[in-house]
Protein backbone atom coordinates (compact mmCIF):
# COMPACT_ATOMS: atom_id res chain seq x y z
CA UNK A 1 0.00 0.00 0.00
CA UNK A 2 1.12 3.53 -0.60
CA UNK A 3 0.09 6.54 1.35
CA UNK A 4 -2.10 9.26 -0.12
CA UNK A 5 0.02 12.24 -1.11
CA UNK A 6 -0.53 15.13 1.26
CA UNK A 7 0.24 17.67 -1.39
CA UNK A 8 -0.75 18.15 -4.99
CA UNK A 9 -3.79 19.37 -6.79
CA UNK A 10 -6.92 19.09 -4.74
CA UNK A 11 -9.30 19.87 -7.57
CA UNK A 12 -10.08 23.40 -6.52
CA UNK A 13 -12.08 25.09 -9.22
CA UNK A 14 -11.92 28.48 -7.61
CA UNK A 15 -10.11 29.82 -4.62
CA UNK A 16 -10.56 33.11 -2.85
CA UNK A 17 -13.49 33.96 -0.68
CA UNK A 18 -16.95 33.93 -2.13
CA UNK A 19 -20.23 34.77 -0.47
CA UNK A 20 -22.94 32.18 -0.89
CA UNK A 21 -26.51 31.81 0.23
CA UNK A 22 -27.19 28.49 1.93
CA UNK A 23 -30.70 27.27 1.32
CA UNK A 24 -32.72 24.15 1.98
CA UNK A 25 -34.93 22.06 -0.25
CA UNK A 26 -36.45 18.95 1.33
CA UNK A 27 -33.86 18.86 4.16
CA UNK A 28 -30.99 19.05 1.68
CA UNK A 29 -28.73 22.08 1.91
CA UNK A 30 -27.40 23.79 -1.20
CA UNK A 31 -25.29 26.87 -1.81
CA UNK A 32 -25.72 29.49 -4.50
CA UNK A 33 -23.42 32.43 -5.20
CA UNK A 34 -24.95 35.45 -3.54
CA UNK A 35 -24.18 37.66 -6.51
CA UNK A 36 -26.26 35.45 -8.80
CA UNK A 37 -29.41 36.17 -6.76
CA UNK A 38 -31.20 39.43 -7.41
CA UNK A 39 -34.05 39.19 -4.96
CA UNK A 40 -35.53 36.86 -2.36
CA UNK A 41 -39.28 36.98 -1.84
CA UNK A 42 -41.81 34.89 0.00
CA UNK A 43 -44.14 32.84 -2.17
CA UNK A 44 -47.08 34.57 -0.49
CA UNK A 45 -45.87 37.99 -1.55
CA UNK A 46 -45.66 36.89 -5.19
CA UNK A 47 -48.92 34.98 -5.30
CA UNK A 48 -50.73 37.88 -6.91
CA UNK A 49 -48.20 38.39 -9.68
CA UNK A 50 -47.68 34.74 -10.61
CA UNK A 51 -49.22 33.30 -13.75
CA UNK A 52 -49.95 29.60 -13.95
CA UNK A 53 -48.54 27.70 -16.93
CA UNK A 54 -50.53 24.77 -18.18
CA UNK A 55 -47.90 22.54 -19.72
CA UNK A 56 -46.27 19.20 -19.09
CA UNK A 57 -43.13 19.52 -21.22
CA UNK A 58 -41.10 21.00 -18.37
CA UNK A 59 -42.78 19.69 -15.20
CA UNK A 60 -40.55 21.64 -12.82
CA UNK A 61 -42.00 24.91 -14.13
CA UNK A 62 -45.62 25.64 -13.24
CA UNK A 63 -45.64 29.44 -13.03
CA UNK A 64 -44.14 32.60 -14.40
CA UNK A 65 -43.72 35.84 -12.54
CA UNK A 66 -43.19 39.36 -13.81
CA UNK A 67 -40.44 41.39 -12.18
CA UNK A 68 -38.94 44.59 -13.49
CA UNK A 69 -40.57 44.12 -16.89
CA UNK A 70 -39.11 40.62 -17.27
CA UNK A 71 -40.84 37.27 -17.36
CA UNK A 72 -39.23 34.72 -15.05
CA UNK A 73 -39.89 31.00 -15.20
CA UNK A 74 -40.42 29.66 -11.69
CA UNK A 75 -38.48 26.42 -11.22
CA UNK A 76 -39.42 24.13 -8.35
CA UNK A 77 -36.01 23.15 -6.98
CA UNK A 78 -37.41 20.00 -5.39
CA UNK A 79 -38.64 18.70 -8.73
CA UNK A 80 -35.42 19.80 -10.43
CA UNK A 81 -33.29 17.78 -7.99
CA UNK A 82 -35.81 14.89 -7.75
CA UNK A 83 -36.28 15.50 -4.03
CA UNK A 84 -39.41 14.69 -2.03
CA UNK A 85 -42.29 17.09 -2.47
CA UNK A 86 -42.30 20.01 -0.04
CA UNK A 87 -44.13 23.30 0.30
CA UNK A 88 -41.66 25.98 -0.79
CA UNK A 89 -41.90 29.24 1.12
CA UNK A 90 -39.35 31.38 -0.72
CA UNK A 91 -38.50 32.39 -4.25
CA UNK A 92 -34.94 33.24 -5.27
CA UNK A 93 -35.09 35.49 -8.30
CA UNK A 94 -31.86 35.03 -10.20
CA UNK A 95 -29.89 37.93 -11.57
CA UNK A 96 -28.88 37.27 -15.15
CA UNK A 97 -31.27 34.48 -16.04
CA UNK A 98 -35.02 34.46 -16.44
CA UNK A 99 -35.27 31.91 -13.64
CA UNK A 100 -36.86 32.15 -10.22
CA UNK A 101 -36.24 29.27 -7.86
CA UNK A 102 -38.72 27.86 -5.36
CA UNK A 103 -36.95 26.75 -2.17
CA UNK A 104 -38.05 25.80 1.32
CA UNK A 105 -35.99 28.20 3.40
CA UNK A 106 -32.79 30.18 3.60
CA UNK A 107 -30.34 28.97 6.22
CA UNK A 108 -27.90 31.90 6.16
CA UNK A 109 -25.17 33.50 4.12
CA UNK A 110 -21.66 32.13 4.37
CA UNK A 111 -18.17 32.77 3.10
CA UNK A 112 -16.56 29.86 1.31
CA UNK A 113 -12.88 29.74 0.52
CA UNK A 114 -13.02 27.37 -2.45
CA UNK A 115 -15.29 25.48 -4.78
CA UNK A 116 -14.01 21.97 -5.39
CA UNK A 117 -14.60 20.21 -8.69
CA UNK A 118 -17.25 17.55 -8.68
CA UNK A 119 -15.38 14.23 -8.84
CA UNK A 120 -15.39 12.74 -12.33
CA UNK A 121 -17.14 9.68 -10.90
CA UNK A 122 -20.30 11.78 -10.97
CA UNK A 123 -21.37 11.53 -14.58
CA UNK A 124 -25.07 12.33 -14.64
CA UNK A 125 -27.23 15.43 -14.63
CA UNK A 126 -25.42 16.68 -11.53
CA UNK A 127 -22.57 17.82 -13.76
CA UNK A 128 -25.03 20.35 -15.18
CA UNK A 129 -26.66 21.12 -11.83
CA UNK A 130 -23.56 21.99 -9.82
CA UNK A 131 -20.58 24.31 -10.20
CA UNK A 132 -18.82 22.11 -7.69
CA UNK A 133 -18.76 21.32 -4.00
CA UNK A 134 -18.01 23.49 -1.01
CA UNK A 135 -17.01 22.57 2.50
CA UNK A 136 -18.98 24.58 5.04
CA UNK A 137 -18.84 23.81 8.76
CA UNK A 138 -17.60 20.26 8.12
CA UNK A 139 -20.37 19.55 5.64
CA UNK A 140 -19.93 19.07 1.89
CA UNK A 141 -22.55 21.14 0.09
CA UNK A 142 -23.25 21.28 -3.62
CA UNK A 143 -22.85 24.75 -5.11
CA UNK A 144 -25.59 25.08 -7.69
CA UNK A 145 -24.99 26.27 -11.21
CA UNK A 146 -27.60 28.98 -11.90
CA UNK A 147 -27.52 28.23 -15.62
CA UNK A 148 -28.23 24.58 -14.88
CA UNK A 149 -31.84 25.01 -13.83
CA UNK A 150 -33.18 25.32 -17.35
CA UNK A 151 -31.49 24.28 -20.56
CA UNK A 152 -31.63 26.43 -23.66
CA UNK A 153 -34.10 23.95 -25.14
CA UNK A 154 -36.31 24.23 -22.05
CA UNK A 155 -36.23 28.03 -22.30
CA UNK A 156 -37.28 27.80 -25.93
CA UNK A 157 -40.06 25.35 -25.12
CA UNK A 158 -41.36 27.53 -22.31
CA UNK A 159 -41.17 30.68 -24.44
CA UNK A 160 -43.19 28.98 -27.17
CA UNK A 161 -45.79 27.82 -24.64
CA UNK A 162 -46.09 31.35 -23.29
CA UNK A 163 -46.47 32.81 -26.77
CA UNK A 164 -49.01 30.14 -27.72
CA UNK A 165 -50.99 31.02 -24.59
CA UNK A 166 -51.12 34.61 -25.74
CA UNK A 167 -48.69 35.91 -23.14
CA UNK A 168 -45.96 38.31 -24.07
CA UNK A 169 -42.55 36.97 -23.07
CA UNK A 170 -40.74 40.01 -21.80
CA UNK A 171 -37.03 40.42 -22.41
CA UNK A 172 -36.63 37.10 -24.16
CA UNK A 173 -32.88 37.57 -24.49
CA UNK A 174 -30.65 36.92 -22.68
CA UNK A 175 -32.07 33.71 -21.31
CA UNK B 1 -5.97 -4.16 -15.58
CA UNK B 2 -6.08 -6.92 -18.18
CA UNK B 3 -7.05 -10.47 -17.55
CA UNK B 4 -4.00 -12.69 -17.02
CA UNK B 5 -3.53 -15.62 -19.38
CA UNK B 6 -1.21 -17.26 -16.92
CA UNK B 7 -0.40 -16.94 -13.25
CA UNK B 8 0.92 -13.52 -12.21
CA UNK B 9 2.62 -12.94 -8.88
CA UNK B 10 1.85 -9.79 -6.97
CA UNK B 11 0.68 -8.14 -3.80
CA UNK B 12 -3.01 -7.97 -3.06
CA UNK B 13 -5.14 -6.32 -0.44
CA UNK B 14 -7.87 -8.59 0.88
CA UNK B 15 -10.96 -6.82 2.04
CA UNK B 16 -14.23 -7.78 3.58
CA UNK B 17 -17.11 -6.16 1.73
CA UNK B 18 -20.41 -6.99 3.38
CA UNK B 19 -20.40 -10.73 3.80
CA UNK B 20 -17.92 -11.39 1.02
CA UNK B 21 -14.15 -11.29 0.74
CA UNK B 22 -12.42 -10.00 -2.37
CA UNK B 23 -8.96 -8.83 -3.37
CA UNK B 24 -7.61 -5.71 -5.02
CA UNK B 25 -4.14 -5.28 -6.51
CA UNK B 26 -2.10 -3.51 -3.83
CA UNK B 27 -0.62 -1.01 -6.27
CA UNK B 28 -3.94 0.82 -6.68
CA UNK B 29 -4.76 0.94 -2.96
CA UNK B 30 -3.88 4.19 -1.22
CA UNK B 31 -5.06 3.67 2.33
CA UNK B 32 -7.64 2.29 4.68
CA UNK B 33 -9.47 5.33 6.03
CA UNK B 34 -11.27 5.33 9.38
CA UNK B 35 -15.03 5.80 9.62
CA UNK B 36 -15.75 9.34 8.54
CA UNK B 37 -18.91 11.16 7.68
CA UNK B 38 -20.56 10.23 4.40
CA UNK B 39 -21.85 13.37 2.74
CA UNK B 40 -24.73 12.94 0.33
CA UNK B 41 -26.51 15.24 -2.07
CA UNK B 42 -28.84 14.76 -5.02
CA UNK B 43 -27.26 13.21 -8.08
CA UNK B 44 -28.17 10.79 -10.82
CA UNK B 45 -25.03 8.67 -11.01
CA UNK B 46 -25.69 5.07 -10.20
CA UNK B 47 -23.44 3.16 -7.85
CA UNK B 48 -22.32 6.24 -5.90
CA UNK B 49 -23.59 6.77 -2.37
CA UNK B 50 -21.95 10.12 -1.67
CA UNK B 51 -18.54 11.53 -0.87
CA UNK B 52 -16.12 11.55 2.03
CA UNK B 53 -13.45 14.10 2.80
CA UNK B 54 -10.01 12.61 3.25
CA UNK B 55 -6.77 14.58 3.55
CA UNK B 56 -8.40 17.63 2.04
CA UNK B 57 -9.77 15.72 -0.93
CA UNK B 58 -13.37 15.00 -1.80
CA UNK B 59 -13.54 11.30 -2.56
CA UNK B 60 -16.58 9.61 -4.16
CA UNK B 61 -17.85 6.50 -2.40
CA UNK B 62 -18.89 3.50 -4.49
CA UNK B 63 -21.65 1.25 -3.25
CA UNK B 64 -19.75 -1.99 -3.75
CA UNK B 65 -21.82 -3.76 -1.11
CA UNK B 66 -24.98 -3.61 -3.18
CA UNK B 67 -23.27 -5.52 -5.97
CA UNK B 68 -21.11 -7.92 -4.03
CA UNK B 69 -23.47 -8.84 -1.23
CA UNK B 70 -26.90 -7.47 -2.17
CA UNK B 71 -26.94 -5.61 1.13
CA UNK B 72 -27.08 -1.87 1.66
CA UNK B 73 -23.93 -0.36 3.04
CA UNK B 74 -23.99 0.94 6.57
CA UNK B 75 -22.95 4.57 7.05
CA UNK B 76 -20.51 3.67 9.82
CA UNK B 77 -17.76 1.94 7.92
CA UNK B 78 -14.11 2.15 7.13
CA UNK B 79 -13.23 3.12 3.60
CA UNK B 80 -10.67 1.53 1.36
CA UNK B 81 -9.36 4.30 -0.85
CA UNK B 82 -8.01 3.32 -4.23
CA UNK B 83 -6.85 5.15 -7.28
CA UNK B 84 -8.71 4.82 -10.54
CA UNK B 85 -8.74 6.51 -13.90
CA UNK B 86 -11.80 8.34 -15.18
CA UNK B 87 -10.96 9.08 -18.78
CA UNK B 88 -7.58 10.77 -18.65
CA UNK B 89 -7.98 11.84 -15.04
CA UNK B 90 -6.67 9.88 -12.07
CA UNK B 91 -9.09 10.05 -9.18
CA UNK B 92 -9.45 8.52 -5.77
CA UNK B 93 -12.48 6.40 -5.04
CA UNK B 94 -13.63 4.82 -1.79
CA UNK B 95 -15.26 1.47 -1.10
CA UNK B 96 -16.94 0.90 2.28
CA UNK B 97 -15.31 -2.00 4.09
CA UNK B 98 -15.55 -3.35 7.60
CA UNK B 99 -11.96 -2.52 8.48
CA UNK B 100 -10.50 -6.00 8.17
CA UNK B 101 -7.88 -5.75 5.47
CA UNK B 102 -4.88 -7.91 4.88
CA UNK B 103 -1.91 -7.56 2.55
CA UNK B 104 -0.83 -10.83 0.93
CA UNK B 105 1.52 -11.96 -1.80
CA UNK B 106 -0.08 -14.44 -4.13
CA UNK B 107 -0.26 -15.73 -7.65
CA UNK B 108 -3.25 -14.52 -9.60
CA UNK B 109 -4.64 -17.07 -11.98
CA UNK B 110 -7.06 -16.48 -14.87
CA UNK B 111 -10.65 -16.31 -13.59
CA UNK B 112 -11.99 -19.24 -15.56
CA UNK B 113 -15.60 -20.34 -15.54
CA UNK B 114 -18.41 -17.86 -15.97
CA UNK B 115 -17.36 -15.09 -13.67
CA UNK B 116 -18.39 -11.45 -14.07
CA UNK B 117 -16.25 -9.34 -16.39
CA UNK B 118 -14.94 -7.33 -13.44
CA UNK B 119 -13.15 -10.38 -12.03
CA UNK B 120 -9.55 -10.05 -13.21
CA UNK B 121 -8.47 -13.38 -11.77
CA UNK B 122 -8.41 -15.45 -8.65
CA UNK B 123 -5.89 -15.95 -5.87
CA UNK B 124 -5.65 -18.77 -3.37
CA UNK B 125 -5.48 -17.65 0.24
CA UNK B 126 -5.37 -20.59 2.58
CA UNK B 127 -8.14 -22.84 1.44
CA UNK B 128 -10.14 -19.99 -0.05
CA UNK B 129 -10.18 -18.96 -3.68
CA UNK B 130 -10.76 -15.20 -3.78
CA UNK B 131 -11.73 -13.07 -6.73
CA UNK B 132 -9.44 -10.19 -7.67
CA UNK B 133 -11.49 -7.15 -8.69
CA UNK B 134 -10.64 -5.14 -11.76
CA UNK B 135 -11.78 -1.88 -10.18
CA UNK B 136 -12.25 -0.05 -13.47
CA UNK B 137 -14.39 -2.81 -14.93
CA UNK B 138 -16.26 -3.19 -11.65
CA UNK B 139 -17.22 0.49 -11.55
CA UNK B 140 -17.92 0.65 -15.27
CA UNK B 141 -20.21 -2.36 -15.15
CA UNK B 142 -22.28 -0.79 -12.39
CA UNK B 143 -22.40 2.80 -13.58
CA UNK B 144 -24.55 4.31 -16.26
CA UNK B 145 -23.31 7.48 -17.82
CA UNK B 146 -25.71 10.39 -18.34
CA UNK B 147 -28.65 8.53 -16.91
CA UNK B 148 -30.83 11.43 -15.81
CA UNK B 149 -33.79 9.26 -14.88
CA UNK B 150 -32.32 7.83 -11.71
CA UNK B 151 -31.83 10.74 -9.37
CA UNK B 152 -30.49 9.46 -6.09
CA UNK B 153 -30.72 10.92 -2.64
CA UNK B 154 -28.92 9.02 0.06
CA UNK B 155 -29.26 10.12 3.64
CA UNK B 156 -26.03 10.60 5.52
Amino acid sequence: MTSTPETGAKSRLTSGHETVILFFVARQMFAIAADSVQEIRSTDSLAGSANEMEQSEVPKVRHTIERNRRTYFVVNAGVHFSLPVTRPALVLILRELRVALLVDRIERMAEISAVYALPQAFSGAERRWYRGLAYVDDVVIPVVQPAGFLTLEEFQQLDQIEIAAGHQVKEAAPV
Amino acid sequence: MSEPRQAVSGAFVLLQVGDGRVALPAEIVSELAPPVRLHSFPHSSRFITGVIVRRGRIVPVYDANSVLTRKNSSPQRFYLIAQRRVGKVAEMGAIPVNGECELVSAEMRPPGGERPAYVAGTIAVGEQLLEVLDLEAFIASNSTRDDDSHATQVQS
